[in-house]
């Protein structure tokens, strides 16, 4: 091999393994080593248990992620640790354990070989709060990785690990798949294995997804989570759905550029067409997942234990945590017939078109320090213009896929494509297609720091 | 701003009844996540439903039947 086999894809470095041209223990030594070189400039992975790691490869079936390394958002639990939600304390019990994305790569054959830092609480899209301290970008290490699977997208972008798997409630795989210029799919609601995590029993809106390089990656990593195949197709013929609205207009002029035409490359690939289409009502959509998320997190938190929260915990978190418990309950049934109307709304348009395609982030990945962004509509907080375009998705279930489509001043911008229930495999197929497209010059992009290293002779 | 206002009440007030204990950051923080979240809820509760049928015991993986 001339290149290094850490800067492969997932796909390719489980076929060198299986095709005996990558000795998996070595991969593992390598991944570890560059995890040790690399991450103290990142802090993506906030763990690693180098015994354990060795222990899952000698154990590792011959699965089709036989050997290879990935990370694991610090959201799942393991059996050897706890999950700490990028916080110092959670309001839920936690405990070591055999979580549903632990036990699918465990029998898929790969190597949990770290942990990967989030956004505290899983509460923002950033990445720029975290009790480790935050993840940092490969494209920018002064810039937010984005939330809350900020950990598990450096990790991926910088090649540490050529996937990872993370958890999307409110848009936290696509938005740091988007600010790090990868792929993240958000799959279909209780399609992905979601056992052992601590709001599991409650959430309408999570699931674990697969973070990669690109759309092929993702099925695999996928179709793993999904205990199930995620077959390919063509796309042929894709009929994308459009809307005219803050979503994909308030948006930065390069942010629009790009999207507009990956949207027509996709169009012309697919041999498909483009039509506008009317969906209404998507700011309430947005505050009404919002309301759910927390009705499903605060359920059982008494009052009283939030004046004994743990003085780790960041202010951000103890204020909104508290004024959580504050939002009215008849809104939060407001939001519930909120989901079934855009269920609806939903279920027709997708007679009518088989994509939505939107902006996945309304502006490239900002300052660490001051997570804001400037739209044409003004200066926004970055959580606040993030969130409208991906809670719709959790809110009705469908999947949702961010694909990278070009370069803002040397930061990574994306394109959403969202489906009807069950149509993951398609919107794989739709991100393939536009990989095609464009000559897949987006999702071979590297950034400076994980460029390929070729392997001394 | 009229939510700004009510705000400086609703908040202390409603923390105060739930026996729930603030400091001034964090009444400060709680007072801007207020201002950022309150309309948008206000414009739910405003929003007509009264047309739609709620889904019973919806299945979120499918289309509603």
């Amino acid at each position: 091999m001339s290149a290094d086999p850490l800067d492969l894809g997932l796909r390719a470095q489980a076929a060198a393994i299986a095709a005996g041209e990558v000795d998996p223990a070595e991969l593992l030594a390598a991944a570890l080593a560059r995890i040790e070189q690399r991450n103290p400039a990142l802090n993506a992975i906030v763990e690693t248990f180098p015994e354990r790691s060795r222990e899952m490869l000698a154990a590792a079936p011959a699965g089709p992620l036989h050997g290879v390394p990935v990370a694991i958002k610090d959201e799942w639990p393991l059996p050897w640790r706890a999950q700490r939600f990028g916080a110092a304390e959670l309001t839920a019990p936690t405990a070591p354990a055999e979580s549903g994305p632990y036990r699918a790569l465990r029998d898929a054959g790969a190597v949990i070989v770290g942990v990967g830092n989030m956004h505290e609480l899983g509460a923002g899209s950033t990445g720029a709060t975290s009790y480790y301290g935050p993840a940092r970008n490969p494209w920018d290490p002064e810039r937010c990785p984005g939330g809350s699977s900020s950990g598990p997208a450096s990790s991926v972008a910088a090649r540490l690990v050529a996937a990872a798997v993370g958890a999307d409630g409110l848009g936290s795989v696509r938005f740091p798949a988007a600010y790090c210029g990868l792929t993240g799919l958000k799959p279909t609601f209780g399609r992905a294995a979601m056992e052992g995590h601590h709001m599991a029993p409650t959430t309408s809106l999570i699931v674990s997804g697969p973070l990669c390089a690109d759309a092929a990656d993702c099925r695999l990593l996928g179709a793993v989570l999904c205990g199930e195949d995620l077959p390919a197709g063509d796309a042929a013929g894709l009929r994308i759905g459009v809307v005219r609205d803050a979503v994909s207009e308030d948006v930065t002029p390069d942010v629009r550029r790009a999207c507009e035409e990956a949207i027509e490359a996709l169009r012309e690939q697919t041999g498909g067409e483009v039509r506008e289409i009317e969906l209404p009502d998507l700011e309430p959509a947005t505050i009404a997942a919002l309301l759910i998320i927390n009705a499903e997190s605060m359920g059982g938190v008494a009052p009283q234990q939030l004046n004994d929260l743990h003085p780790e915990l960041s202010p951000v978190a103890r204020s909104s945590l508290k004024y959580r418990m504050l939002l009215p309950a008849t809104a939060t049934v407001q939001a519930t017939r909120v989901r079934t109307l855009m269920r609806r709304r939903l279920a027709a348009l997708f007679d009518d078109v088989d994509a939505i395609a939107w902006p996945t982030i309304p502006a490239p990945a900002p300052p660490l320090e001051a997570p804001v962004v400037e739209l044409p509509s003004g200066p926004a907080i970055a959580d606040q213009a993030n969130i409208r375009g991906a809670a719709l998705a959790n809110l009705t279930g469908i999947p949702a896929i961010s694909v990278p489509v070009g370069f803002s001043d040397g930061l990574p911008v994306a394109l959403q494509l969202q489906a009807a229930w069950g149509a993951d495999s398609l919107l794989l197929d739709a991100a393939e297609a536009l990989e095609r497209a464009n000559g897949r010059r987006w999702v071979e992009a590297r950034p400076p720091l994980a460029e390929a290293t070729p392997m001394e002779a | 701003m009229q939510g700004a206002t009510r705000a400086d009440q609703f908040v202390p007030a409603g923390l105060a009844a739930l026996g729930i204990e603030a400091d001034e950051v964090e009444l400060a923080t709680i007072g801007a996540l207020h201002q950022l979240l309150w309309p948008p809820v206000l414009e739910l509760l405003a929003l007509d439903t009264g047309d739609v049928e709620p889904e019973s015991r919806p299945d979120l993986s499918k289309a509603p039947r």
